[in-house]
């Protein structure tokens, strides 16, 4: 089959004009976000505390608990977004348009709100916290709390990159294999799944990142408890409570930026992989 | 036996077709939108019909009324899509071994051996369909069609993305496979061509509906409505009435002239019909030679167009002093011998044989 035409960009002159024009402002532009995380590398490693800090039990603490809920939150996102998102992109049923908006919304909301519905929803005097407290159950201020914020705030993100991969495999691969004798479940996990699997894996990476960088919603629902809700952003703010040392927010901080650095470059790669075709 | 009759509604179309296959190859035949592959949906079970009936060879697998409704995976049918379809992220042998999940390991081996061997794939089990030509894709889309040897294969305008020649190489395949393995065929197209060299029976579709089903020559010859002979291009469609119906043949009076037709005992004088005849059964003969046959309509014309289509030549024909225009398709060969081109003045006959009366 013949290979798709790749077009080059002309570099006509017009174009090398508008390309000196907006070059001072791209500069402009690129010193603004990179001058602060060069700082941010700087004081790191000039301050010689680098290693200590990291090492320390607030850091290690926050670490952890940050690595646990993020991912149960992402398994959490798989398991009941996966479904939504498949019948988002195929089935049309009553109600439909207002799921969809149901599901982005936490997208565009302050995560503040979102940890104030949570506490109104699951806190103690909560709407179903009240029935959860009677059987002895505390959702509020512990790291369930946590998981819940993080699930709550970035499982959109997830849903939304998967209808789009669902959307994007044709029905007629699904009514095919269904005359094949393949019934619903061996077509969704030999068929389905595996030609939107890397928009799962991109949604899966964006719905992680967010979970990791979650601060509002779980400092509103969850509180800042070292060692039970303390998250690695959630850290940070605390050091600046408690008067400490700025070189162990920076510390935080340096491990987060390189966290998001690497689950971008995975992003891209995935994305990369998947437009040289499903694999 | 394969029979279709149901009802589905889908917006403002009406789907109702209705015809039945026995141990042959089925043509639907149509414009786009005429309902083919709708109908082709609604045999492999991915199209609910509003009610009605399809029975397979199988067994009834839908019937409204005795509230049957068999899922596609249950229906045992090897269904065809117009984009194939191939899993791209399998390889062909797992593509062809797709339908045969719930087979022992050694009978699929030997089943994809049999089908590798019957399509001629050999050497490919290992690619993905992302790297074989357009054709190899074609034959492995049959194949997993075929691979649980299912007694209905539906076939939705499987050739229409590939060039001419293959085309017809793979027509001759279909037909061949289909009479070896004993199946009831369905295969839609909008492409006359290969419906009359496909077809054992033709269905030719209008608006969801089965305007005429019957056996490839007798639907050609006969078309049973003048929807019909459009449809399959007949060209010369000319309305008038008839003037006299005997056993020997008809009179119909057109418009501009007076032609015999084939004898059909159905019309009796007076009756309103349309002469039909196809343009290569427009016989150009030189004005100066007596023509054979006195019982077919000669006619004297004027060449005022033609068309060239590389093996035949289409000519526009005008009857002098009307405006009535008859096409005429002559082949590349007789039309350089008889230097067609090079002047106006012809004559035409319209075979007695194939001059038809179509019911107005």
């Amino acid at each position: 089959m013949a290979a798709a035409v790749k077009l080059q960009p002309a570099t006509t002159r017009l174009a090398v004009g508008i390309g000196a024009a907006f070059a001072p402002l791209t500069l402009i532009f690129v010193a603004f976000v990179a001058v602060p995380l060069l700082a941010l590398g700087w004081r790191a490693l000039e301050s010689g505390e680098l290693q200590d800090n990291i090492t320390s039990d607030l850091v290690v603490d926050a670490m952890r608990l940050s690595a646990i809920t993020s991912t149960i939150a992402l398994v959490l996102a798989l398991l009941f977004g996966t479904p939504v998102a498949y019948l988002l992109a195929r089935r049309s049923f009553p109600g439909k348009a207002a799921l969809d908006l149901l599901v982005d919304l936490p997208i565009v909301l302050p995560p503040t709100v979102a940890g104030v519905a949570l506490l109104v929803a699951f806190g103690r005097r909560g709407v179903l916290g009240q029935h959860l407290d009677a059987l002895g159950l505390d959702v509020a201020f512990t790291t369930v709390a946590v998981v819940l914020a993080q699930t709550f705030v970035s499982a959109p993100f997830y849903i939304r990159a998967v209808k789009a991969g669902f959307e994007s495999v044709s029905p007629e691969y699904e009514g095919v294999a269904a005359t094949l004798g393949a019934g619903p479940l061996r077509i969704f996990w030999k068929i389905t799944l595996p030609l939107a699997w890397p928009s799962v894996v991109a949604g899966a990476i964006l719905c992680w990142a967010r979970a990791l960088s979650e601060l509002g919603a779980t400092l509103v629902f969850a509180g800042n408890f070292s060692g039970r809700t303390q998250t690695m952003p959630l850290a940070i703010i605390g050091v600046f409570d408690a008067g400490r040392s700025i070189n162990v927010a920076i510390a935080l901080a340096v491990i987060l930026v390189l966290a998001a650095a690497a689950l971008l470059l995975l992003l891209r790669v995935v994305a990369s992989t998947a437009a040289r075709g499903p694999v | 036996m394969l029979a279709v009759d149901f009802e589905k509604r889908l917006g403002p179309f009406e789907l109702r077709p209705r015809f039945a296959a026995a141990e042959e190859l089925v043509v639907l035949f149509g414009p786009s939108g005429a309902g083919k592959s709708l109908t082709l949906r609604a045999i492999a079970g991915l199209l609910k019909p509003d009610r009605g009936r399809i029975e397979l060879p199988s067994g009834v697998v839908f019937d409204s009324d005795a509230r049957i409704d068999l899922p596609p995976q249950a229906r045992d049918v090897g269904y065809v899509v117009q984009e194939l379809a191939l899993f791209p992220h399998l390889t062909v042998a797992e593509n062809l071994g797709f339908a045969l999940g719930a087979w022992p390991r050694e009978q699929v081996r030997a089943r994809l051996g049999e089908l590798v061997e019957m399509l001629g794939l050999q050497g490919l089990e290992k690619r993905l369909p992302g790297a074989i030509s357009g054709g190899q894709q074609q034959r492995v889309a049959l194949g997993r069609a075929l691979a649980a040897k299912p007694p209905v294969l539906l076939l939705d305008e499987p050739f229409s993305a590939l060039d001419a020649p293959l085309r017809s190489t793979l027509r001759r395949e279909v037909a061949s496979l289909r009479r070896q393995l004993g199946l009831t065929a369905v295969f839609v197209t909008h492409d006359l061509q290969e419906a009359f060299a496909l077809a054992d029976r033709i269905a030719v579709y209008d608006e969801g509906r089965v305007l005429q089903l019957g056996d490839r020559r007798e639907v050609f010859s006969s078309p049973a409505s003048v929807r019909v002979a459009e449809l399959l291009d007949t060209r010369n469609i000319l309305p008038g009435r008839v003037l006299e119906s005997s056993e020997a043949f008809l009179v119909i009076e057109t418009e501009h002239f007076l032609a015999r037709a084939r004898a059909d005992a159905r019309y009796k004088p007076g009756d309103a019909v349309a002469l039909c005849i196809r343009p290569e059964h427009v016989i150009i003969l030189r004005r100066d030679r007596p023509h054979a046959n006195s019982l077919d309509t000669t006619l004297d014309v004027e060449l005022v167009d033609e068309v060239a289509s590389g093996n035949s030549h289409r000519i526009y024909l005008k009857a002098p002093g009307t405006d009535c225009l008859l096409e005429a398709d002559i082949s590349a060969h007789p039309y350089d011998v008889m230097g067609i081109g090079k002047q106006r003045e012809w004559r035409v006959a319209l075979t007695l044989e194939y001059a038809i009366a179509v019911p107005l």
